[in-house]
């Protein structure tokens, strides 16, 4: 005799959204599973779409070396380029100014404090 | 707003995702660094390492809210069949369906921590586990609907809210869910009582004849005051409030909401002190809240055996449903 | 909200095809609404409890569209709730009660399909109901999945429930076929493109249906039983039980508001 097993649920919000993870369900089967996963995380018209997947078929990977690898990567992160005092002093070079109204660089960097694209 | 020049998170990646206590560390190491983490308010998810004791009242603590919301259902589906209005009958219907729902999103944590679904409802039925004193109780009159919905749905948010913080990830994530739903059943439970003390005389007294009944279980509901310094389950933050916490903090909220409506709360002590901003009331009955939640209240009994029969009766569809398909099984 | 565009004979005609659509979701859901709580897996719970707020829904919206048909001052409410056992005209099917889970399931999946044939013989001569109807229709997909899946697990689920499932169709197969009972004027109905077909010829494609679904299974399909004039009066005693439960709290105080 099967077991119920688990499904784990991800539902999309709205249209596009990403996917998130609900929650899970027991089940005996894939298509019911999708029809209690329909029940448990859309009953109140909460998701536009629904992923339901095995939690057995789902592969994990959370060892730290490797997802986080111990040596200096801030080069891959806009965090790692502080360059407030080296602008500082290349506008003392060429003798400018800091500039008044200011529009946001695809580096993010540039527009009012507190502004975000 | 963050300084786009200071992306930089508090901590680092690796130490945020770094849990000592999952590394093959001697007991006593593992345990300390688990303590650590869980009561600096570090979040534990159901693939971690926990000490014994940690899984054992995360356990408990759970499984005792699952029983709840199981048997919380039975009181109110006596109703679902003589709701008078067809909106009536469609959100009882509803709200005890999210009960239902909130049984298994609860069951499911519980099972995640080793025990299974059968083995709970093997001991809830046997008497071995405990569920909420409110579901202990029966219900007389549509009255008791309102009161329920609104009132027993309250004192339990009240508490609900405060377990979305839970170090517990899986109960804390499953809160939030819960609340939101919960918050549903309270409106209708109002709407209920508003509804019925805008009516006839004897409408009116049904709200208050069904308050008088449930006042004393809902003072009981939260527990006894305990001692904040002793209780485990706070030092582990799989609660973040004590009982006594979370009743000031129901009257606080519901008491002039019941008082507004003109209905008496049946408290002769019942009073607010303006200068600690706590209120002072009857102690309740505890010896009652020992001797209900042990299984010897009104309905106790009936509605385990209840839950008995219809486990009984419906266990060859269950069997059906896990006997493969002949395709499948070829 | 009167309809002054329909004529009086075709009205009553209207409102009897109503009503009876209306009380047969009413009393569906009803029965199928017991198993909340009780069901046999708590996620199978949710799901039915959902499929009887669905028919109570469909009921609500049809009394509603009733109300505006017979515009005599009564609500949805006093409609479905404020009738003696005798008035109702839900089909004979839908009196066997809740029974067990194979129970159910024989009974709303042959009442489903019914539902299915006599939504799909609905045309555009009431523009109201013809708009509510396609509501109804995307509504009932979920509830066609959902039986299909559970007639499949009992057929195939071993000795006991296949024989539990054969046992409940034979029980309620000789009422299926009562929810094609005649009107009384379904030649205005369908002259008037209410109805695109009679209810016979609805009921033949529903038996189509069905044979699809039961015979690859090898489950009896029911007997054709000549069509009756009372497959909608003479309820049981099943059915004036739930009715003194489901009156009792609004009978209690007559014109209450609740």
């Amino acid at each position: 005799m099967a077991d119920l097993e688990a499904y784990e649920v991800f539902q999309q919000a709205k249209d596009g959204d990403p996917m998130r993870h609900g929650g899970n369900v027991l089940a005996p089967d894939p298509e019911l599973a999708l029809h209690y996963a329909r029940e448990m995380y859309s009953r109140r018209n909460e998701s536009t779409r629904l992923w339901v997947v095995r939690r057995a078929d789902i592969q994990v990977l959370e060892d730290p070396d490797l997802l986080d690898p111990p040596l200096d990567r801030s080069f891959k992160k806009p965090g790692g380029y502080v360059m407030r005092d080296k602008l500082a002093a290349a506008r003392a070079r060429a003798g400018t100014e800091k500039p008044a109204a200011r529009a946001t660089g695809h580096d993010r960097t540039g527009g009012r404090r507190g502004e975000r694209p | 707003m963050t300084d786009p020049l200071a992306l930089d998170p508090v901590l680092p990646v690796r130490q945020r995702s770094e849990r000592p206590w999952n590394d093959d560390l001697p007991h006593d190491e593992r345990y300390a660094h688990f303590e650590a983490h869980v009561t600096a308010g570090g979040k534990i998810e159901a693939t971690d390492w926990m000490p014994d004791e940690y899984r054992t009242a995360v356990l408990r603590f759970v499984e005792m809210h699952a029983n709840s919301e199981l048997m919380g259902v039975l009181p109110e589906r006596e109703w679902i069949m003589r709701a008078p209005t067809l909106r009536r009958k469609l959100a009882l219907t509803a709200k005890v369906q999210d009960e239902v729902g909130h049984a298994q999103l609860l069951y499911r944590v519980a099972e995640d921590l080793g025990k299974p679904r059968d083995a709970m409802l093997d001991d809830l039925i046997a008497g071995k586990t405990k569920f909420h004193n409110v579901f202990h109780y029966p219900t007389k009159s549509w009255g008791d609907v309102g009161i329920i919905a609104w009132l027993v749905d309250a004192a339990a948010i009240v508490a609900q809210q405060a377990l979305r913080d839970s170090s517990y990830a899986p109960y804390a994530r499953t809160m939030q869910k819960i609340c939101w739903e919960e918050s549903v059943h309270i409106m209708h439970g109002r709407d209920v009582v508003v509804t019925l003390m805008t009516g006839t005389d004897s409408q009116r007294a049904l709200v208050q004849e069904a308050l008088d009944r449930w006042w004393g279980p809902l003072m009981q509901m939260h527990g006894p005051r305990g001692d904040r310094a002793k209780d485990r389950d706070l030092h582990w933050r799989i609660k973040a409030k004590t009982s006594e916490e979370l009743r000031q903090e129901f009257l606080t909220i519901y008491v002039p909401r019941l008082l507004e409506l003109g209905l008496v709360i049946p408290d002769p002590k019942l009073a607010l002190d303006d200068e600690t901003k706590t209120w002072t009331y009857t102690e309740p009955d505890w010896d009652e809240l020992r001797s209900v939640v042990t299984g010897h209240g009104p309905k106790s009994q009936e509605r385990l055996e209840f839950r008995r029969l219809n486990r009984e009766d419906t266990r060859w569809v269950r069997d059906s449903i896990l006997t493969p398909a002949p395709a499948a099984a070829a | 909200m009167i309809d002054l565009a329909l004529a009086p004979g075709l009205r009553t005609a209207l409102a009897e095809l109503l009503l009876t659509m209306a009380d047969d979701e009413f009393v569906s859901g009803f029965t199928d609404s017991e198993w909340t709580g009780i069901a046999p897996l708590l996620e199978e719970d949710v799901a039915i409890s959902s499929i009887s707020q669905d028919e109570l829904g469909h009921a609500r919206a049809l009394y509603q569209l009733l109300a505006t048909v017979l515009a005599d001052g009564r609500d949805e409410d006093a409609l479905a709730y404020d009738r003696e056992p005798d008035a109702f005209r839900h089909a004979r099917l839908l009196d066997h009660p809740r029974g067990d889970w194979a129970d159910t399931i024989a009974r709303r999946f042959l009442y489903e399909l019914a539902d299915e044939a006599r939504l799909a013989s609905i045309g555009d001569g009431y523009p109201p109901l013809t708009e509510l109807v396609g509501k109804l229709r995307r509504e009932e997909r979920y509830h066609r999945m959902h039986l299909v899946a559970w007639i499949e697990r009992l057929a195939h689920g071993g000795t006991e429930p296949r024989e539990r499932l054969v046992a409940a169709l034979a029980a309620v197969g000789p009422d299926a076929a009562t929810v094609f009972t005649p009107l009384a004027d379904e030649p205005s109905l369908l002259e008037a493109r209410i109805l695109t077909r009679p209810l016979a010829a609805a009921e033949a494609a529903w038996r189509a249906d069905l044979t699809g679904i039961l015979v690859p299974l090898g489950l009896p399909v029911p007997p054709a039983v000549t069509p009756t004039t009372d497959g909608r009066t003479g309820h049981s005693d099943s059915f004036r039980w739930l009715w003194g439960e489901f009156t009792s709290v609004r009978r209690s105080e007559a014109g209450a508001t609740w």
